[in-house]
């Protein structure tokens, strides 16, 4: 396995343009300058590079959906890292922000763009003060800003601090934001692509994936795309944490055994005890039990065992941890974070979080748990964007998953609460149509 | 905003939201833009908004630096702090309060300038104690208006859990017994906890894929204990209360720790 | 700039083929289909959709997604599909979200009954709930404005309201606060809604969260009916349906015509319903019986006003902006035909000539409404639509937002549209000829010293910003710059170019009809020129002759001078000399309660009968929404019976009649019908036979009309101020109207006198904003409290006019004014 991003990662001062140019920072800039544009674009197709963000599209395909012509394009970076579980890009904008800078150039310079914003969430407060820094520096090296190592390209990059908010993670919810709205989601079509920023023609990548762009340039496509699997090529970050003795972030080449990571890498969980399950790519992902560690981790394997990548971050929870807490934490922050735009999300969200609360509070049936997964239905494929979509299947998969988990912790919850045996359903009043899911298509 | 010692007050219906509940003020004119005329701002806080307006193609885009800015000033975006930013943006303060009370980091309820203490109660961190950490550090902050403890969602540092934003300073993993540290630290204008700052950590395992050996070095959870204090953000941690980024001048690791690493 | 093309494409939706508009949404298309689908959040008027409400979702083959429909244009070959398990499983969960933390009072709702959500929620919702948790409960109903009350249980955060504050009317003052469900509908820090087109936010609410505060609970849907009518408060002659129960107007709604409004409305139109039925209405006729105005009989009243036969030759007349074509024109047969008095006007001050006016509303050079959406430039000339014509502000904006039309103002005072133009060009209040003769000299090329560069970017922008030039202008900036104007108009070649042109917004709301009607002394019916005796005074002459006795009687046709004309003081003169004065008023206004012998109580525009005529030439008709209360008459009637006590051959039976008699008087309504106008109105400059009988009747007139030229005109330079004193500037805010003062509903809109100066001149003088000060010259002197605005250029100061009592504008009659702290 190969190390690409990661390589130096902890040299000290390789956030510094002197450390970066050392270890040969800048050269690929070089290289793609000395292409033409549309060199560079096949390059970046060749490599089959996926999106590192959540959804996982070909950066080369959204890089060529751009118009050609004369007009005002955008690159906008995302370094919103707010799905929770990740940190990836914290550490790559911490540690090696001049590799970064260059992607957005290489980038930039592949679809004929002429402005840059980097959207950092508002949190990182650190990160962002290096990545200033850093821009400062390789302007004033000609890397960026007004006629471009000479070669008279003029592409300013600013960077933007968010104010705290997950939705601003989602591309359209972010160019609101950096457009300086509330940070809403907007109707696709039009994509990004097409009308984006200040209604042009806009590319948003992930910070990993434009921090990989200097490799693909300096290895060559073909060479980048032998790492990893098929149709999904190269290294990924990712970040795990949760019940692991080692949690942090590791460079793997896509395509290995999950297992390999849990266990391998990060020692799985503590003091001997099993996983119980996992998130393989954020919050937002449905989860998986021990019974699914071999699943290779890639886009592909995962999306076939009804999961997703993501954003390659992976929370493990061993078997001394009750699904109805992570549940009740997961609900709980995605109806504060729901914008609010859109009907499903923004009742189904905050109705979720109130039937877990009453789980808790053992004022629950099991009925509510039907209620729950056909509410997650009406959720799923209803938004305006994937937020919606972010909470209700990961809450589906854990209903589904830990039925019978969660029906013994709400009779646990009201013999708490009530100092007796549950009553019937029927008793409560509650007709038995009531408890069925609505019809699914 | 997920709660916290003084969050908003909660109606007994369940919202938590004052505003559902007021009615306008029939005796004020409405909020148009406000004329500089009549409404003057501070030379320095125009000076910012001014030089982030500049930044964008449309002077919107500046409406969260020029908030950040407001806030800076005035503790929160208090209504007379967003009339001064919309008199330089030439925005009503409805859009501005539009945009003030969607963002987390914004604050618009009452508070003298604070130092924030963000605890992250998002899955990871919870798994590993949060919650408990929160409410030591509600304890520990008392009654200090100045120190404003708030739960967070997810800060992005879960490889630290359970951890906390100190003024964007990212500490941990924390104990609940770190709590009265970082208070103490916060009230002597000290660096908080600096062996604990997110600045220092080494990539758990710069190597992963290559060398499985760096597995030996962890400890049960978080922060491998032979870890050195790598500077990678280029500042010694002597220091680091001075100014915090600075990257553009590297220092060189100390010796010793060269040698480690 | 060209309008968009139509192509027919065919769609299959449900099964049916159905023909629908290339890149129209779906959900319109559907409708063509006789397929409904539901919505809350779509609203083509408010721009582009948001798609937030999620109840439109469709299936379309060939998209894995339900997509929603508001937002999907349709393709030729799309094959829809609105009834499938699928979509009816997402519109159940819609509805069921909606309806989670909507509160069941539908029985004590203002909107219940005419309410979308109850009928989406029977139409597409399950019937049922599944959540037990407690619905959320909030105090109700809270303010938003004094008209506007907010329900926020109710609301479904649908986008419309804050979408309208935002994107149409674009006073951004309504705002979405807070984030997720927690999202309400806010303003800043608990400031008022307070904007001159709020109203609107309520007839866009699909439940019961914005409501009316005048309307609230006075009626259901069931008992009340909708009645068409225009508006006649401003120049822009709104169309609106008035709900109507038991013969009193309960609200006024928007009735969408594109031609004219764009579907809204105005405050004033929307609230000021409320005069109608007010005990400060005058209901009977009144006569001045030792020194007091007594309710007498008609037939006493009709006696005393035959009186003016007394006068034959010694009467003078004003017509108001509210009279409709019918009423003056029996004002000018009664004036010229009874009474043998040429001197009658329907204008504010010195208005244009006729031969300028004749030339500047050639047909061939009229814009529409729509062109000002469309044009590449549009050009305001001393005019502020927001105060002169409202609604033509919203249309203003919607042309530079959605098309990119450049906007030039030509203004002395800061127009509410600053901010959306492309260039502002301020001059000293008055210096609107100068202006315009300098602009006129550049677009020509000619060589001048000193013309500033404000103007020559302003012929630049004109000349080269594309040929589709609107230019909107009021007849407030006189004659020599009407003269101009009309140079700049040749020098631009608008005429008869479709989609350019001139759009002149009178004083009055139907000042344009008066005087198509022959209300001008100087033109009769169809602005046919007049020579030597027969033509008369105009409105300032009038005052002047019958304060020095020469006039003995004044016939004010819903107009009272001392409020509308400038001049207060020689007007109170004119009327007090007067011997008899006969007045058509719907309220007791200053100068008629100190001295009009006779008021006729006039008709309220939901209960008139006639014609009137848009400033683009569309002829409106208005229609009898409600029977006229008490006593009044039709005023067509009144006139028409006074015309024939004094000799006037009519026949008028109806007000039809009327119509008829000025349809055969005016060339270019040549066979004009009232079914013809119907109930969107016709344009004249647009008809075949208007066009032809007004080229035949221009022909005619060739060699009595002097042609206007712009280039003898040298205009005097504007007064420069002397030492310690300011150009005075006025302007009559919307709100400055009779029918405000008496609703009570509008009341605290009622502006008081302000003085807007410039932050250096207020420094100069030593005054705070806020500040008490007095504007005073030749020994006037009136009570202002102090505005200071940054965007006022130094060295003027602006007063508002039609304002009630002393404080007005028109008590000051020169130029140049003294500001001082009082």
């Amino acid at each position: 396995m190969r190390t690409i991003l990661f390589e130096n990662i902890d040299e000290p001062g390789l956030n510094t343009l002197e450390v970066y140019e050392r270890r040969g920072g800048y050269r690929a800039l070089r290289k793609a300058l000395s292409m033409s544009s549309d060199e560079v674009l096949s390059e970046l197709m060749d490599s089959g590079l996926r999106g590192r963000g959540g959804a996982g599209f070909q950066m080369g395909r959204k890089v060529s959906f751009l118009p050609h012509g004369d007009m005002e394009k955008y690159l906008v970076c995302n370094a919103d890292e707010s799905e929770p579980g990740t940190f990836k890009d914290r550490e790559l904008m911490q540690k090696s922000p001049h590799m970064l800078i260059e992607g957005i150039m290489i980038a930039a310079y592949a679809g004929e763009i002429g402005r840059a914003f980097i959207y950092i969430r508002g949190e990182y407060q650190l990160q962002a003060d290096i990545l200033e820094a850093a821009i400062a520096e390789a302007e004033r090296a000609g890397y960026i800003g007004q006629d471009i190592l000479g070669t008279g390209l003029n592409v300013p990059l600013v960077l933007h601090r968010g104010a705290g908010a997950y939705i601003c993670g989602e591309e359209t919810g972010l160019l609101d934001s950096l457009e300086g709205k509330r940070g809403n989601p907007r109707l696709k079509p039009p994509f990004p692509a097409i009308e984006g920023l200040y209604h042009g023609p806009t590319l948003i990548n992930n910070v990993e994936t434009l921090s990989t762009v200097p490799a693909i340039i300096n290895m060559g496509a073909a060479e980048y795309a032998k790492i990893g699997t098929e149709t999904s090529t190269g290294t990924k970050l990712v970040s795990i944490s949760g019940d692991v003795k080692r949690p942090g972030n590791y460079e793997i080449e896509l395509g290995i055994p999950s297992r390999e990571i849990i266990y391998g890498l990060a020692g799985g969980p503590p003091s001997g005890r099993e996983v119980k399950f996992w998130f393989p790519g954020g919050s937002s992902s449905p989860v998986l039990t021990r019974d699914d560690l071999d699943v290779p981790y890639d886009f592909d394997s995962l999306a076939k065992a009804g999961t997703m990548l993501g954003s390659g971050a992976i929370i493990v929870a061993d078997e001394s941890r009750r699904v109805l807490d992570t549940a009740l934490k997961l609900a709980k922050f995605y109806a504060h974070e729901s914008c609010g735009k859109c009907v499903p999300c923004r009742e189904g969200t905050r109705w979720t979080h109130k039937m877990l609360e009453r789980i808790c509070t053992g004022e629950a049936t099991p009925m509510d748990l039907d209620i729950m997964a056909s509410v997650q239905e009406q959720i799923i494929g209803n938004c305006l964007c994937v937020l919606g979509d972010a909470m209700a299947m990961p809450i589906g998969s854990m209903v589904k998953k830990f039925r019978s988990e969660l029906e013994a912790d709400i009779e646990a919850a009201r013999v708490r609460a009530e100092g007796a045996p549950a009553a019937d359903v029927v008793a409560l009043g509650v007709a038995d149509e009531f408890a069925g899911p609505l019809p699914v298509h | 905003m997920t709660g916290g010692r003084d969050s908003v007050p909660r109606f007994e219906h369940g919202s938590r939201v004052p505003g559902w509940d007021e009615a306008v003020d029939l005796t004020k004119d409405p909020a148009v833009v406000p004329d500089p005329a009549t409404t003057p701002v501070p030379a320095e806080l125009r000076a910012e908004i001014e030089a982030a307006m500049a930044k964008y193609p449309d002077r919107r885009s500046a409406a969260i630096p020029a908030l950040h800015a407001a806030q800076a000033v005035h503790g929160y975006c208090s209504p007379a702090a967003i009339d001064q930013v919309a008199t330089v943006m030439r925005l009503t303060p409805a859009y501005l309060t539009s945009v003030a009370t969607f963002y987390d980091m914004l604050e618009t309820a009452p508070r003298p300038p604070h130092d924030d203490i963000f605890v992250c109660t998002n899955i990871s961190c919870s798994l590993l104690g949060a919650d408990e950490l929160f409410d030591a550090m509600i304890r520990a902050a008392g009654t200090d208006e100045t120190l404003h403890v708030r739960s967070f969602e997810c800060l992005g540092a879960c490889d630290i859990a359970p951890m906390a934003s100190v003024n964007g300073e990212y500490i941990g993993p924390l104990e609940p017994a770190d709590a009265e540290r970082i208070v103490d630290d916060l009230r002597a204008g000290r660096p908080v906890l600096p062996e604990k700052q997110i600045r220092y950590r080494r990539s758990v395992d710069p190597g992963a894929g290559t060398s499985h050996a760096a597995g030996e070095r962890a400890t049960e959870f978080g922060v491998p204990a032979a870890t050195p204090r790598a500077d990678t953000a280029g500042l010694d941690p002597a220091d680091a209360a001075a100014d915090r980024p600075g990257p553009a001048a590297p220092l060189e690791y100390p010796a010793e720790e060269n040698e480690d690493a | 700039m060209p309008r968009p093309a139509h192509k027919t494409i065919q769609l299959t939706i449900d099964g049916r083929e159905v023909e629908a508009v290339e890149g129209a949404m779906l959900v319109d298309a559907a409708k063509q289909g006789d397929v409904e689908i539901p919505y809350f959040c779509y609203e083509p008027k408010l721009g582009s959709p948001v798609g937030a409400c999620r109840m439109c979702l469709v299936e379309i083959e060939g998209i894995p997604k339900l997509q929603t429909s508001c937002s999907t244009p349709v393709k030729d070959g799309m094959i829809v599909h609105t009834q499938t398990e699928r979509v009816r499983h997402a519109q159940n969960a819609v509805v069921e979200f909606l309806l989670i933390n909507h509160p069941l009072d539908c029985p004590v709702c203002d909107k219940g009954g005419e309410c979308p959500l109850q009928d989406i929620s029977f139409g597409w919702g399950l019937g049922r709930s599944r959540m037990i948790e407690p619905k959320r409960h909030f105090e109700k109903p809270l303010a938003l404005s004094p008209l506007v009350a907010i329900d926020r249980e109710r609301c479904i955060l649908c986008y419309r309201c804050v979408r309208f504050s935002q994107e149409i009317a674009e006073d951004y003052q309504l705002i979405f606060a807070e984030r997720g469900s927690e999202t309400y509908v806010a303003t800043h820090d608990g400031h008022p809604y307070v904007a001159p087109f709020s109203g609107n936010i309520i007839e866009l609410c699909p439940v019961g969260a914005l409501t009316s505060q005048p309307y609230r609970f006075r009626a259901r849907p069931w008992d009340i009916e909708g009645a068409g009518g225009v508006c006649t408060l401003c120049p822009a002659q709104c169309n609106v349906t008035f709900t109507v129960r038991d013969d009193r107007v309960m609200r006024v709604l928007a009735r969408d015509n594109p031609g004219v409004d764009d579907g809204w409305l105005c405050d004033k139109g929307r609230f000021a319903y409320q005069a109608i039925h007010v005990d400060e209405r005058i209901t009977r006729p009144l006569v001045r019986d030792g020194g007091e105005l007594r309710e007498v009989s008609w037939e006493r009243a009709l006696a005393t006003a035959a009186g003016l036969a007394r006068h034959k030759g010694h009467t003078g007349a004003l017509a108001g902006g509210q009279a409709t074509n019918e009423e003056g024109f029996l004002l000018a047969r009664l004036m010229r035909e009874g009474l043998d008095s040429t001197d009658i006007d329907s204008r504010t001050g010195v208005g244009v000539g006729a031969a300028t006016l004749r030339a500047l509303s050639d047909p061939r050079l009229q814009a529409s409404v729509p062109d000002l959406e469309f044009a590449h430039t549009v050009l305001l000339v001393g005019v502020e639509p927001l105060d002169d014509a409202p609604i033509l502000d919203l249309r203003i904006r919607k042309g530079v937002r959605r098309n990119g039309v450049k906007l030039a103002i030509v203004s002395a005072r800061p127009s509410a549209l600053d901010p959306n133009a492309a260039l502002r060009h301020r001059h000293a209040p008055g210096a609107e000829a100068s202006v315009l003769t300098e602009l006129a000299a550049a677009l020509a090329g000619e060589d001048r010293p000193g013309r500033s560069e404000d103007t020559a970017a302003l012929a630049g922008l004109l000349r080269d910003g594309g040929e589709d030039v609107v230019i909107v202008w009021s007849e407030r900036i006189g004659a020599e710059a009407a003269a101009a104007l009309a140079r700049v108009a040749s020098l631009l070649e608008l005429d008869g170019r479709d989609g350019a042109g001139l759009l002149e917004v009178p004083c009055g709301a139907n000042g344009r009809g008066l005087r198509e009607a022959g209300v001008r002394p100087d033109a009769g019916p169809g602005l046919a020129s007049l020579e030597g005796d027969a033509v008369g005074r105009d409105a300032p002459g009038i005052a002047r002759a019958a304060a020095d006795g020469e006039l003995t009687a004044l016939y004010l046709l819903q107009t009272d001078p001392v409020r509308d004309q400038p001049d207060r003081a020689l007007w109170e003169k004119a009327l007090h000399t007067a011997t008899l004065v006969v007045a058509h008023a719907s309220v007791l206004t200053e100068g008629l309660r100190e001295h009009a012998t006779v008021i006729f109580p006039a008709e309220s525009h939901a209960e008139k009968e006639g014609t009137i005529v848009h400033p683009d030439g569309r002829l409106q008709r208005q229609r009898i929404a409600i029977a006229r209360p008490d006593e009044v008459r039709p005023g067509w009637a009144v006139l028409a019976e006074l015309a024939s006590r004094t000799g006037v051959q009519t026949e008028a039976r109806r007000s039809a009649d009327v119509f008829a008699e000025l349809a055969a008087a005016v060339p270019f309504y040549a066979g004009l019908t009232l079914e013809e106008i119907g109930g969107r109105g016709v344009r004249w400059p647009e008809r075949e036979a208007s066009l032809a009988a007004a080229a035949e009747a221009s022909a005619a007139q060739a060699s009595a009309a002097e042609a206007p030229d712009g280039r003898r005109l040298s205009p005097a330079e504007p007064l420069l101020p002397r030492e310690g004193e300011l150009r005075l500037g006025t302007f009559r805010p919307i709100w400055a109207a009779p029918e405000c003062e008496i609703s009570p509903a509008l009341k605290f809109l009622i502006p008081e006198q302000q003085v807007e100066l410039a932050p250096s001149d207020a420094d100069w003088l030593g005054i705070a904003h806020g500040d008490e000060v007095t504007v005073a010259q030749n020994g006037t002197r009136i009570k202002a409290r102090a505005f200071v605005r940054s965007t006022v250029p130094p060295g003027s100061a602006f007063l508002a006019a039609g304002l009630r009592g002393e404080q007005s504008a028109n008590t000051l009659t020169e130029p140049l004014i003294e500001v001082r702290r009082a």
